[in-house]
């Protein structure tokens, strides 16, 4: 195998495959990026849960694969000077890397090992743009569990019907939910995506309106983003069924500014250190304004925001986190909270859209 | 100003109890002792006239007998050592409102400024002696001083009947040259260890590097230089803050057993104790601990983390899986303990959205809110407390302590 190719590219290619190495594993051939040149000039990271392959723009002199480790290759690569890089592999896979003045001997290891990426069936299909993928991920994958006790809710469920797409997350403190409309599409999907590919995959993809292409099986996902692919396991297994807990009705509704109610928890919860993060902040809720508190061992902090009540007062706690990472993945100016009881979970809705409902978990003060 | 602190300490409690509703006890040698059939048989508390002999508590009772062969035993009553315990507090708050019990038999009072109304510490103390002597037929030991350290050093110093005074000068001269094991506070294991760092006496702890008890014993080793050198400033609270942050019971059962039904029920009973005095003082734990030692004295603890609870039946349960999961049950098992550890008091429960698995009905999923059977649990057992606490602990059972 011999080949040149750009310093960026090559880095940027190793950055996107790194994603799916892991950093410890039992089999030493998992640690390392698969280099391929046939036609063009490919490298492929796989843990068995993900594995992506990046397409580097490259000039291939001979064909040939090699496997190389990870760590190494990308800190190489990194610190090279920006110009052209010659890879060769030479006897007993030797790869020798070339730039400017440098001239690196690495071992490398035997391609045969390395466990190729599952083949996906490419009936399943459906194209979106790459920009709505990440800002929905971006919008649900903080209410996506870490427990591993209930693995269901570790991923984000990711349903495709009606001409809709739908992500839900849900740790049990909060659920996430996210849905947009994608044109002239008509096949139906029902996954659930493990947290850890959507967290990979949203660096991956950029802020554009490029299409990419998402196929899936009934146990892997892929989704196709140009030069690159992303594999992914499914999640298997019934995902909660959500819908009952999101209720039309409600004892209290305020219409808000988001930001002026973010503003004002993020600042309430100044006097909540680490130490003390099991106190929450109360919201009172009256006729024309609510006024946020909390009270911990630090002080008291009380914040007044004018809103638009709609019902009965209302007072109740939460933790602060959960409110602020909602609040920070709403785009909207203005939203509209609920809440059934002291002690059940509020629902914020847009002001004129469903295009997304939160969930959050009130405490038992 | 200076605090007035005192701490009472009734001398040979259980017996003395004994002796006040039986006169015929007084003057002979006796003692309080568990059942010498079960092998909790150790003398609880003996009289000063059994002491003479030289029997002390924790003596296994065939030691006892062998000292003083006409030594008279009695099986404990701790329902009315309660009772007693109760009439000996009563008597304290006409002294002072600030009292806090540290155990069945001993309490901190706070007298602070009662000077004007009863007196000089000293006459105080022997008021409050004279009281429980004549009005309940006990004895106790007095110590005087400026807080709750030293109080309970000085209480120790003359028993029976003993009043002592030790304030902040006397420290030097009265605190220091007794051995570290004498300290309060200090048991076998520290000791043990103070004595590998050369340190014997409670003043070579006040003068030690408190560089070097921090790093053998960390946030401990600095509480124990304050104290050697007679300073604590821990107020007198009727709800003290638990230091350890865990609450515990374990017991010696009457003979080895193999049977795991058995041995949940004795769980149980842990657990009722257990959660009876983490429901008092309001503390949810989040990790619930067994003790199992085997017949050949080999002991093993395991611990899992749950949702923090009062709770005796989510206490008994966790408790109960870990012995289902643990005992190896070809090991006969000599004593059982539980504990509830990671206890917070201010805790805030944070609630779910839904009944997800790991609470009773998850197989249901509706949304509905949860912890609906804990409410009812939590009302359940506040109210079996109620009852217990007035009319007696026997009173309300489980029906699973009935079961044969």
């Amino acid at each position: 195998m011999k080949v040149i190719c750009s310093k960026d590219n090559l880095t940027e290619g190793i950055n996107i495959v790194q994603k799916a190495v892991p950093t410890k594993t039992s089999l030493p051939v998992l640690e390392g990026i698969l280099l391929e040149c046939g036609d063009n000039f490919k490298l492929t990271g796989n843990d068995l849960e993900i594995g992506i392959e990046c397409l580097v723009e490259a000039d291939i002199k001979e064909a040939g694969s090699v496997v190389i480790n990870s760590r190494v290759f990308g800190d190489i690569v990194r610190k090279l000077p920006d110009s052209e890089v010659l890879i060769e592999v030479k006897e007993n896979n030797l790869v020798t890397i070339e730039c400017e003045n440098s001239y690196f001997e690495i071992k490398g290891l035997s391609p045969q090992g390395f466990p190729a990426l599952p083949a996906i069936k490419k009936d399943n299909a459906f194209k979106i743009s790459q920009k709505i993928v990440r800002d929905m991920i971006k919008q649900t994958i903080f209410a996506v569990s870490t427990d591993e006790n209930r693995p269901i809710l570790t991923g984000s469920l990711v349903e495709c019907k009606d001409g809709e797409i739908t992500f839900v997350a849900i740790d049990g403190y909060r659920l996430a939910l996210r849905k947009n409309r994608i044109d002239n599409n008509s096949s139906e999907l029902r996954v659930v995506v493990p947290g850890k590919t959507l967290n990979e995959i949203s660096k991956i993809l950029q802020p554009e309106d490029d299409e990419i292409t998402i196929y899936s099986t009934s146990n892997q996902i892929m989704f196709d983003i140009g030069n690159c692919k992303v594999v992914s396991r499914l999640i298997e297994g019934e995902y909660l069924n959500y819908r009952s807990s999101i209720t039309e009705d409600y004892e209290t509704k305020i219409r808000v500014n988001k930001n002026d109610l973010l503003a004002s928890i993020e600042r309430a919860s100044l006097i909540i250190t680490s130490d003390e993060r099991r106190f929450p902040v109360v919201f009172y809720i009256e006729e024309d304004k609510m006024v946020v508190t909390s009270s911990t061992n630090v002080g008291t902090v009380k914040e007044e925001i004018n809103v638009e009540t709609d019902g009965n007062r209302i007072d109740i706690g939460f933790n602060p986190r959960y409110f602020i990472d909602t609040l920070r993945a709403i785009d909207e100016d203005v939203i509209d909270v609920y809440f059934a009881t002291s002690l059940g979970p509020c629902i914020i809705r847009p002001v004129e859209s469903d295009n997304f409902i939160y969930l959050i978990a009130a405490v038992r003060r | 100003m200076n605090r007035v602190i005192f701490l009472v300490d009734m001398n040979a409690f259980f017996i003395s109890c004994e002796m006040s509703r039986n006169p015929s006890l007084k003057g002979k040698p006796a003692a309080v002792a568990g059942d010498p059939e079960r092998r909790s048989g150790i003398i609880l508390a003996a009289n000063y006239d059994a002491r003479k002999y030289g029997v002390k508590t924790t003596m296994v009772i065939h030691e006892a007998k062998k000292l003083c062969p006409d030594i008279i035993l009695v099986p404990p009553d701790h329902e009315f050592y309660r009772k007693k315990s109760k009439e000996v507090m009563k008597i304290l708050s006409r002294y002072t409102p600030v009292i806090q019990q540290n155990s069945i038999d001993e309490a901190w009072l706070d007298l602070t400024g009662c000077e004007a109304l009863f007196g000089k510490p000293k006459e105080i103390a022997e008021k409050i002696m004279d009281d429980i002597m004549r009005e309940l037929d006990l004895w106790c030991s007095i110590g005087i001083s400026e807080n709750k350290f030293l109080a309970k050093m000085a209480s120790e110093m003359k028993k029976p009947l003993g009043i002592t005074e030790i304030w902040q000068e006397d420290v030097k001269e009265k605190i220091w040259p007794l051995p570290v094991e004498k300290m309060y506070g200090v048991g076998r294991k520290t000791a043990d260890r103070l004595n590998k760092l050369s340190i014997y006496t409670i003043g070579d702890i006040a003068r030690c590097d408190i560089a070097v008890l921090r790093k053998a014993f960390g946030k401990y080793g600095e509480e124990m230089h304050r104290l050697a050198n007679g300073i604590d400033l821990s107020p007198v609270s009727e709800n003290p803050q638990h230091d350890s942050k865990s609450i515990g019971r374990s017991t010696t059962l009457p003979e080895d057993i193999t049977d795991l039904e058995y041995a949940k029920k004795i769980i149980l009973q842990l657990a009722e104790e257990v959660g009876a005095e983490a429901r008092k003082y309001g503390y949810k734990g989040r990790t619930i601990s067994i003790t199992i030692k085997y017949s050949d004295f080999k002991t093993i603890t395991r611990q899992k983390s749950v949702l923090p609870t009062y709770l005796t039946r989510d206490i008994y349960e966790a408790g109960a899986e870990l012995l289902t999961r643990n005992w190896n049950l070809r090991r006969p098992v000599r004593l059982l303990g539980i504990s509830l550890g990671n206890c917070e008091n201010d805790y805030v429960e944070q609630l779910t959205i839904f009944n997800l698995p790991g609470s009773k009905s998850d197989s249901k999923m509706e949304g509905k809110p949860n912890k609906i059977d804990k409410e009812k649990e939590e009302k359940l057992e506040k109210t079996m407390d109620i009852i217990r606490e007035k009319y007696g602990q026997d009173k309300v059972k489980r029906a699973k302590m009935l079961q044969d």
